[in-house]
């Protein structure tokens, strides 16, 4: 075991209160409050700022959000009185800094749900907006692998829409070979693929000329 | 397959799946790893293997009906997976349970996080061929089923907490066995620790494994014992206190490197602090009440519902229809065994919940898992993926 102690870990500082926070962000980014969230701080964005908010929020000397805990994905199809943007987003934030947190939330008309994605900015971000791409279908332009998550890769359609029928089955066959993400992943390191080999067929590619996996 | 390297040279790299189905992935986890040799040069994780629709299924029935699925997300710590929800909907509604209840539900949990990091040590001890620790872990393991079994009646899926409350108090007697379950952990651990504390096979196969920095760390989102084993101390219990954890004495244990050994220790140590509180709590149990005196929540004395009215029509609403927290959108979290376990519940005033989102502190964990056995060998694979506790019931869902 090292004889060193190890320096102690700064104490977290007190935070900003909601409140403060709202007035900050308000201020700022001209964000609405969510009145829906009456317990804590929800604020609404609209997707052309969320890249600038989430940056702000997380570089921000006062603020420093550097933590993504959470991505709900919602749909108010039959939400009852709910007359807005059918998708909403919400996105968990607290900082390990200060004794803070705040959510933004982003609507989603049903025609138009691109947001922009935030892997730039949180490396979890990317399973995440994954996982919600895979439930709501929100889809996240720039995402680097835009992949379902939880349900199988040939599964049709999005389950946690409300109009996705709960007792719905579907036959689900060949397990995603992940040959492609190995292959960027490799390639992010520096590698070149000459030949895919055995990889091909643990990929279920018929290789021609080639009899059985050796 | 066939690479060239950046350096120039051609490669054959192998590779390999680990997973969904082996026994030291303890869990239906799928891990594709491209092997130069022994070592892992590229790796991809997969998940979704054990997905049951839990949030599509908690849409179809009340609140309460949302507990028992609760218990199959973190099967190895249920009731903190209960206590947690139930937490969330009496935020909801503005709920205090009353000093009892809350007594109780800090045993609980801290019994549950010993247990959950007890399975998670023994297990990553047995992939390291340590099968000794199993049995010293395990007999006390199921010395707390024991009290489970007692005060609910089952041992794994618990459903031991109820909206505004308990399922039901707890039995004459279980202040004493939850005193006897603490020594026997401290000395199960203690035996432990004897054997791999200074054992160099173990520091050989953990040290430098595995290691997460705290930038890292908090670029994936990661919250609990494997943040600290990283360096990096925080703890909501600590930070954002609930049921009086600032009333209580205890430290945060925090790791030097977020290697596979600091993780281990991480929950040795904190097993002890969770002994301490559980000590604490015990002391701090009085009679009283166990279930919110609230009407929108609790049954009304059986007694009333024979004799008065309004008490009859309480108990019926209840029963047939079920609690209706007012609408809105919450998210709620306390510090569960693998980290910060929360709930977001949207509500449409109703009684079924509209959608409820698990933020599952696994996932975070398992994003990592390949970046951090980048570069590593193979035979690490089995260590440090025992030391990240990934439960796949909460991981899925």
């Amino acid at each position: 075991m090292s004889s060193h102690a190890a320096a102690a870990y700064p104490a977290i500082k007190p935070g900003l209160s909601k409140d403060v926070l709202a007035e900050a962000l308000i201020a700022r980014f001209g964000l609405v409050r969510d009145a829906r969230d009456a317990w804590d701080l929800t604020l609404l964005a609209p997707r052309e700022r969320l890249i600038e908010v989430v940056t702000a929020l997380r570089d921000d000397a006062a603020w420093q959000f550097d933590t993504l805990i959470d991505l709900a994905g919602i749909d108010y199809l039959s939400y009852p009185g709910h007359d807005g943007p059918r998708f909403g987003v919400i996105y968990l934030f607290k900082s390990t800094v200060f004794n803070h947190r705040v959510k933004i939330k982003i609507l989603l008309e049903e025609d138009d749900v691109a947001v922009p994605t935030l892997t730039g900015l949180y490396k979890i971000a990317d399973w995440m907006e994954r996982e919600v791409f895979d439930q709501i279908g929100v889809t996240f332009t720039g995402h680097p692998n835009p992949k379902r998550l939880l349900n199988h890769h040939e599964f049709v359609g999005h389950p946690l829409r409300k109009d996705y029928p709960c007792q719905k089955r579907q036959k689900l066959s060949m397990n995603d070979p992940l040959i492609d993400q190995m292959e960027a992943r490799l390639a992010s390191f520096g590698y070149t693929v000459l030949d895919r080999g055995e990889a091909q067929i643990a990929a279920g590619i018929t290789v021609k000329g080639e009899g059985s996996v050796k | 397959m066939k690479v060239r390297t950046p350096q120039g040279d051609t490669l054959d790299l192998m590779t390999v799946n680990i997973g969904p189905s082996h026994p030291a992935t303890h869990g239906t986890l799928r891990f594709l790893a491209a092997l130069d040799g022994e070592t892992i040069v590229g790796g991809v994780c997969e998940m979704g293997f054990l997905h049951r629709g839990f949030e599509k299924m908690v849409e179809q029935g009340t609140y309460s009906q949302v507990l028992p699925f609760t218990d199959r997300l973190n099967y190895c710590s249920a009731m903190i997976n209960n206590i947690g929800f139930c937490k969330s909907v009496e935020k909801m509604f503005g709920i205090t349970v009353p000093e009892r209840c809350i007594v109780l539900r800090v045993i609980l949990i801290e019994l549950s996080r010993i247990i959950d990091h007890l399975v998670c040590v023994l297990a990553n001890l047995v992939d390291l061929g340590a099968l000794t620790n199993f049995w010293y872990f395990f007999n006390v393991r199921e010395e707390v089923y024991r009290i489970w079994e007692k005060l609910c009646g089952a041992r794994l899926t618990n459903t031991v907490t109820r909206i505004g409350g308990m399922y039901r108090d707890a039995y004459p007697g279980f202040e004493g066995d939850v005193l006897a379950v603490c020594g026997k952990v401290e000395a199960a651990i203690a035996e432990v620790r004897g054997l791999i504390e200074y054992n160099k096979i173990f520091i050989q196969r953990t040290k430098d494994i595995g290691i997460v920095t705290a930038e890292q760390a908090i670029a994936f989102g990661w919250t609990g014992p494997c943040l600290r084993a990283s360096g990096v101390d925080r703890d909501l219990r600590k930070d954002e206190p609930y049921y009086g954890y600032e009333t209580y004495q205890f430290d945060t244990i925090v790791g030097t490197k977020g290697d596979t050994f600091d993780r281990i220790f991480v929950r040795i140590f904190e097993m002890l602090e969770s002994v301490s509180i559980v000590r604490q709590a015990v002391g701090k149990l009085k009679p009283g009440p166990v279930n919110a005196a609230d009407a929108r929540v609790s049954l009304p004395p059986r007694d009333n519902v024979y004799h008065d009215m309004e008490s009859l029509i309480n108990s019926f609403k209840l029963v047939y229809e079920g609690v209706r927290p007012p609408a809105g959108e919450c998210y709620d979290s306390l510090e569960a065994a693998n980290g910060e376990l929360g709930f977001t519940i949207i509500s449409d005033g109703g009684t079924n919940p509209y959608r409820i989102k698990v933020k599952a502190p696994c996932l975070t964990q398992w994003a990592a898992f390949a970046p951090m056995m980048e570069g590593h060998m193979v035979a690490d694979v089995a260590s440090a993926l025992g030391s990240i506790n990934i439960i796949a019931g909460e991981l899925d869902r």
